[in-house]
């Protein structure tokens, strides 16, 4: 069948239906072994014209789909994935759906298809879903709106989801949940923390917490099990969200965050990295990722010296304590992912900014023992 | 365990799919189902996948789209067939479902479903309002689309959840909501008004702020005045403002100050050029809401005069041209300040002193003279503009200028304070601003003429006060003040009966100072007789002080006012020539005008006595006999009751103190409590008794030992003059009637009534005050009374001239008789009690009883009871020894008296009307005269050139013809009674 001849068959179809087809017809000329440039240049075309109704026949471009329509769109979408194809088909058809240069215009039916996702909850969604973030990566800009999109409608909108969700640590639902939720905490750590009145991110406190205890190998998850991709992708390696969330409990008490969930938190990850199996090249935790929290704690500690002489200064910084759980939370962690081996990268460089922190008893022990000189 | 969580889990996944499938093909039609039912599935939707939202909600436009719908059709089938179709049930259930679902999302979790919410049903109220535009109702107005759209269960469940939603988040969040609904204000304005009314009235002051930026806004994008008009988001501006005036005026007020003020402050530093454009068309734009709005009009002008000071408009000179420019011409905008204050119908006052101040300008501010000359100039032609359109539209009857002539009539006290203003144009204008009202509004004419009459200071005020009240415009033949004796009528009458209340009430008129009234009626009554002023020729003062002549009079009479006042009244009274015989002008007093008067004026009489001033008194004295003869003239009543109080406060009040009356003054008794007993043991220590010693103190009897009278008395020049004034005033109550012969002579009845007045009041008996005498032996029965009369005479010396009076005007005295038969017999008594202490003639007591004999003979001679010689007893009483002075009075006097009883029936009248005893034919027997010539001829050598007088030197003819008397008895009467007056 020619280019022409399938778009215009499937043109004589209405909307939904026209969806259903389109993706059936794109999963047969991108799942195949090597498909050509025109048959990738057709599905794109495909996806644009009937699944996402960005453009019309000519290729002028069209106003985005009204929510009925992209609802609907999400049931085909839903009865696609939740059909019987192999998940490395289903992982093809979900990057090229939601990746590359349409990624940003797509986002929000992305966003609505994880969601609802998570909402019904779609075991096969969801492991594309994370598929599709490993190879993406969680720099991306689009990420972060998932990301946000996703908190707001399960830790804002909805209150009590921490029990609905709750249930399911070996699911694959918080894995991705928890990276994305993690991506969203590393970006907007500050706001989540100062807010401090606000109940939501406490629910999602709490779910982060009853994952990362209920399950101590979830931080690793993703390395551990890593998604089916198409023959020939280049497969990307995943970071796994242990500094983020470390960077979360480390702060809290400088945020003034006294929760003991915090607490909590910190055992879990401590736990989490004493997990991590041995052996392999380290590749859990990145040192850049570590050394983050530094430059948190160095503003602090020079709100609270401002004003101060040299003597004054360094009993302050003692006697701040606030500060200083702050730092031993750091220190352990540093400590326990330095003996379990998984820190990668140049750990020396990381070694040499940790000295330059307050002063701090569990520091100087930490620091001493792990001087590369020995 | 595991598989049945996982089973259980997969059902609920199957669940939310097979819902999430439902609705689906529910919404897209694809399969037909139950709408309540559907509705449910979305809301399960919308609890468990929030990401489903936007088509959940989407969903909910449809359905309350539908619901409007139905609405709107059943509107417009009832109006079209007048039979209401029945409302659809599921419409009903399947909003309530919606709206309490809803509203738990908001009250739950307010802070991340508010916005969302909110927004969905701004965004859908407008599709909605739009859609429906122009159905099922005719009014465009925003109140009759209010009330259709509230009567719409689902607009109105929307307009529910929409509060909702903004009062969860006006405080945290104020701009976006606002913006959101200003948003799709614009969107769909006009239609959408109503909903930004009535959210605007749940938060006024956010959106009555933020309505007036965005109308300003717009405002600055017309170049000119006409584009400004056309503009329909203005107009939307008005119309929300306007409905939010009705419950929200103080904000609304506060919001357009701020706006105003914030306009004033010029930052060139931080404005950029929207801003400075902005606040140079605030007031322009102020000015077009204003006209748009009648209800925004009386809110900005309700304190304009505090919001524009003289220093404000200063300030404002420099945009001038600018509003000139942007409205035309400056005609142009001249054109809408009046017709804007024209119509305004609140603050009218504040305006038109505002202009009046501009007029004064350079009082206050001298900065800039050619400024301050244009801004003179402008205001002077506002305010001209003003008051002729005014006056052109009360002339031709037309109503379109009612709402500042309202707006005034209400403020109408800020008028009356520039009423007194010394500046003749702002006085002047509040008098123009009082006759337009009064034109219509007879009461508020009264009231500033009553505020007028009260406060005028000068005779600028009262020439004011007579122009409101003569001025063309006045319908002076309105009914029922016309028959009333017109306005100033009224006003007297409210004033006077005010006047009395507050007397009542109070009891002392301190904090007013009410002369200066009193005083302002005096001077238009003196323009009014001076008959210089032409308005002043219809009487209408005049008029109006008779229909108020009770309580004038009363007032008069009966309050404790303060001689100034009195002064006043009394001259009042004295022009306005009560009553008045003139042809065309007569007025006859009612009879309680007469007695207040007559009881006032006898007041103000012994009033002018304690005048210290000799002009006034003197004026106050001939005013009271004007007035008094008038009074008494017209009225017997009047007369006998101003004798009556003429002669009882002369005698028995403390005015007696003025004629010379002695008064006890009381010593204060000092009460001592001290005990006998204590006195004693306290003497008892001081002086050293023996042992056995019982001498006791007897304390103090009474009071102790009489302390020595003193008398409290006047100059005797001033006794004298007083008492002649008394006398010229009693003598005034008993002339004739004016315009006839007799004006001028004290009538014999009216003195009688003096006579028997003092009988009245001096006798304390009821009984024996007849005329004859009698025996003297009787004497001993009446001597108490005698005594009381005797010491009544002492002490009251006024009495000697009363009875001179009465005695003058004969035959009055006889009706004295008691009062004389009662002197003699005490005089008896006390000569004969004498014995021989004569020969001490210059004692204390001695003196006065002589002093008093003489005058009793006096008064007897002079009212012809004691015919010569016994006349002359007075002469020559002095030389005598008492007991000689006791057989003089006993046989002569007495006896002659008690045998010729003093009658008027003794007198003729000659042919002048004068009662006359003839003293040759009156002449007593020698039975009476004996005595007294036994007793001359003893003394002779003191008395001789009497005796001749009396006895020898008698007129010879006189004694001839009294001897033929029965022939030449006619002749006699012609020559020695008849003596012609002047003689």
């Amino acid at each position: 069948m020619s280019v022409q001849e399938t778009k215009i068959s499937l043109r004589k179809i209405e909307f939904p239906a026209c969806a259903k087809e389109a993706l059936s017809r794109i999963s047969q000329l991108i799942c195949r072994r090597g498909p050509s440039l025109s048959q990738m240049d057709l599905a794109l075309d495909l996806m644009a014209e009937f699944v996402f109704c960005e453009i019309d026949k000519r290729g002028n471009k069209l106003p985005p789909l009204n929510p009925i329509k992209e609802l609907q769109l999400l049931d085909i979408l839903f009865e696609y994935f939740n059909g019987n194809i192999k998940e490395v088909f289903k992982n093809t058809v979900f990057l090229s759906l939601f990746s590359g240069t349409t990624a940003t215009l797509r986002s929000r039916i992305l966003s609505k298809l994880i969601s609802i996702a998570i909402g019904v909850p779609s075991k096969s969604v969801l492991i594309s879903a994370s598929a599709l973030m490993q190879q993406v990566g969680d720099s991306s800009m689009n990420y972060n709106k998932l990301a946000e999109a996703i908190v707001k409608d399960y830790f804002v909108l909805i209150p009590n989801a921490t029990q609905r969700l709750s249930g399911l640590p070996d699911f694959p639902v918080p894995r991705s949940l928890l990276e994305t939720v993690v991506l969203w905490v590393t970006a907007n750590s500050k706001l989540c923390i100062a807010a401090q009145q606000n109940p939501s991110p406490r629910s999602l406190l709490e779910t982060v917490v009853l994952w990362v205890t209920a399950n101590s190998k979830l931080c690793i998850a993703a390395q551990q099990n890593p998604s089916a991709l198409p023959s020939g992708t280049i497969v990307m390696e995943s970071t796994t969200s242990i500094a983020g969330l470390l960077k979360w409990c480390i702060l809290a008490p400088i945020y003034k965050q006294d929760s003991e969930l915090y607490a909590n938190l910190h055992l879990g990850l401590l736990n989490n990295i004493l997990d991590i199996p041995q052996g392999y090249q380290p590749k859990a935790i990145n040192h850049v990722h570590l050394a983050v929290p530094i430059r948190y704690i160095y503003k602090y500690a020079a709100s609270l010296v401002r004003k101060k002489d040299e003597a004054e200064k360094n009993r302050c910084l003692l006697e701040d304590v606030n500060l200083q759980l702050s730092l031993d939370r750091y220190a352990q962690a540093v400590q326990v992912a330095l003996s379990t081996n998984c820190v990668y990268g140049n750990v020396g460089e990381l070694l040499n900014q940790l000295s330059q922190l307050p002063q701090n008893k569990l520091w100087s022990i930490v620091i001493a023992a792990n001087q590369p000189n020995k | 365990m595991i598989s049945q969580q996982t089973r259980f889990r997969n059902t609920t996944q199957q669940d939310i799919l097979s819902d999430l499938k439902v609705f689906v093909d529910g919404v897209t039609k694809q399969v037909k189902c139950n709408p309540l039912d559907l509705t449910k599935t979305a809301l399960s939707i919308l609890k468990s996948l929030p990401a489903a939202r936007d088509a959940v909600l989407s969903y909910f436009c449809t359905v309350f789209d539908k619901a409007s719908e139905n609405y709107v059709c059943a509107i417009e089938t009832e109006v079209s067939t007048g039979t209401i179709p029945p409302l659809s049930e599921y419409d009903e259930a399947i909003i309530t479902e919606i709206h309490s679902v809803l509203c738990s999302f908001v009250t739950g979790n307010a802070e991340a479903w508010a916005p969302i919410i909110s927004t969905w049903s701004l965004e859908l109220l407008g599709e909605i309002s739009t859609k429906y535009a122009g159905r099922a109702h005719i009014s465009t107005g925003l109140n009759e689309t209010l009330q259709l759209w509230m009567n719409c269960r689902a607009t109105r469940t929307l307009i529910d959840i929409t509060t909702q939603c903004l009062s969860c988040l006006i405080h945290s969040d104020t701009e976006a909501c606002i913006n959101a609904l200003l948003d799709t204000s614009v969107k769909h304005s006009p239609n959408f008004d109503w909903v930004v009314a009535h959210v605007g009235s749940c938060f006024p002051n956010t959106v009555i702020t933020r309505v007036l930026s965005c109308g300003l806004k717009d405002f600055c994008q017309n170049k000119s005045y006409e584009q400004g008009c056309n503009s329909p988001k203005l107009k939307s501006v008005v119309c929300i403002l306007g409905h939010l005036a009705s419950s929200h005026c103080g904000d609304i007020g506060t919001a357009l100050l701020h706006l105003f003020n914030s306009s004033l402050i010029v930052d060139n530093a931080q404005d950029n050029d929207a801003i400075r454009l902005q606040k140079k068309a605030t007031i322009p734009f102020l000015l077009h809401l204003s006209n748009l709005s009648s209800t925004l009009l009386s809110t900005i002008c309700t304190s304009i005069y505090h919001t524009i000071p003289l220093e404000v408009i200063l300030q404002l000179y420099n945009f001038i041209d600018d509003w000139c420019k942007y409205f035309g011409s400056s005609e142009a905008l001249q054109d809408l300040l009046v017709n804007l204050i024209l119509k305004c119908e609140k603050g009218a006052s504040q305006i038109i002193s505002l202009l009046l101040d501009c007029i004064f300008l350079e009082d206050v501010s001298s900065t800039d003279e050619v400024q301050n000359q244009i801004i003179k100039m402008n205001a002077r032609d506002v305010l001209e503009f003003v008051l002729q359109e005014i006056d052109f539209s009360i002339r031709n009857n037309l109503s379109q200028h009612h709402g500042i002539l309202n707006s005034l009539m209400n403020e109408i006290d800020d008028i009356h304070v520039i009423l007194l203003n010394p500046k003749m144009v702002k006085s002047q204008t509040a008098a123009k601003i009082i006759i337009f009202i009064g034109h219509n509004n007879p009461a508020v004419l009264i009231k500033s003429a009553k505020f007028l009459f009260q406060h005028a200071r000068t005779d600028h005020h009262l020439a004011l006060l007579v122009r409101i009240l003569s001025d063309e415009l006045i319908d002076k033949a309105l009914q029922p003040y016309h028959n009333k004796g017109g306005y100033f009528a009224a006003v007297l009458d409210q004033i006077f009966n005010e006047y009395i209340q507050e007397l009542a009430v109070l009891n002392n008129n301190e904090d007013e100072d009410f002369s200066q009234m009193w005083y302002n009626l005096l001077i238009l009554l003196r323009w009014e007789k001076s008959n210089k002023v032409q308005m002043l020729r219809s009487q209408i003062i005049t008029r109006a002080l008779q229909q108020n002549l009770i309580t004038f009079t009363a007032i008069f009479a009966k309050s404790r006012l303060d001689n100034k006042t009195l002064h006043t009244f009394a001259e009042i009274l004295e022009i306005l020539n009560i009553p008045t015989y003139n042809n065309g002008h007569s007025y006859s007093p009612p009879l309680q005008v007469v007695i207040n008067f007559t009881i006032g004026i006898v007041n103000y009489f012994f009033v002018c006595c304690e005048e210290r001033d000799e002009i006034i008194r003197l004026k106050g004295y001939n005013c009271t006999v004007e007035i008094l003869k008038r009074l008494c003239a017209h009225s017997n009543i009047a007369r006998i009751l101003a004798l009556r109080e003429l002669v009882e406060i002369a005698l028995f009040s403390n005015c007696n103190v003025l004629f010379g009356a002695h008064i006890k003054r009381q010593v204060p008794h000092e009460h001592n409590d001290k005990l006998l007993l204590k006195q004693n043991k306290k003497l008892s220590k001081t002086i050293p008794l023996t042992k056995h010693s019982s001498v006791y103190n007897g304390g103090i009897i009474g009071t102790g030992k009489r302390k020595s009278i003193c008398f409290h008395s006047l100059a005797v020049d001033n006794i004298a003059n007083n008492t002649t004034h008394l006398i010229r005033t009693i003598k005034a109550c008993c002339l004739g009637p004016p315009d006839s012969e007799k004006e001028t002579e004290v009538l014999q009845d009216n003195i009688i009534q003096v006579s028997l007045l003092l009988v009245q009041y001096i006798s304390p008996d009821v009984m024996y005050n007849g005329l004859p005498w009698p025996e003297e032996e009787f004497s001993k029965v009446t001597i108490e009374r005698d005594l009381f009369i005797r010491r009544l005479f002492s002490s009251t010396p006024l009495l000697w001239e009363l009875m001179s009076l009465v005695a003058v005007h004969r035959p009055a005295l006889c009706y004295c008789s008691v009062i004389i038969r009662a002197l003699t017999a005490t005089l008896m008594h006390q000569w004969s009690s004498m014995g021989d202490q004569s020969k001490s003639m210059n004692t204390e007591s001695y003196k006065s009883l002589m002093e008093t004999t003489v005058k009793v003979i006096e008064v007897m001679s002079l009212g012809q009871l004691l015919p010569p010689p016994l006349s002359g007893i007075r002469d020559v009483i002095s030389y005598f020894n008492s007991f000689e002075i006791v057989a003089i009075l006993r046989d002569c006097i007495w006896s002659y008296m008690r045998d010729h009883i003093p009658s008027p029936a003794l007198f003729t009248t000659d042919s002048n009307g004068l009662h006359w005893r003839d003293p040759t034919i009156a002449r007593p027997s020698e039975i009476y005269t004996n005595t007294l010539r036994i007793i001359m001829q003893r003394n002779i050598k003191t008395v001789g050139h009497l005796y001749a007088q009396m006895f020898i030197n008698i007129p010879k003819d006189e004694l001839i013809m009294q001897r033929n008397i029965k022939t030449v008895g006619h002749l006699y009467a012609q020559m020695f009674i008849n003596i012609p007056k002047d003689e």
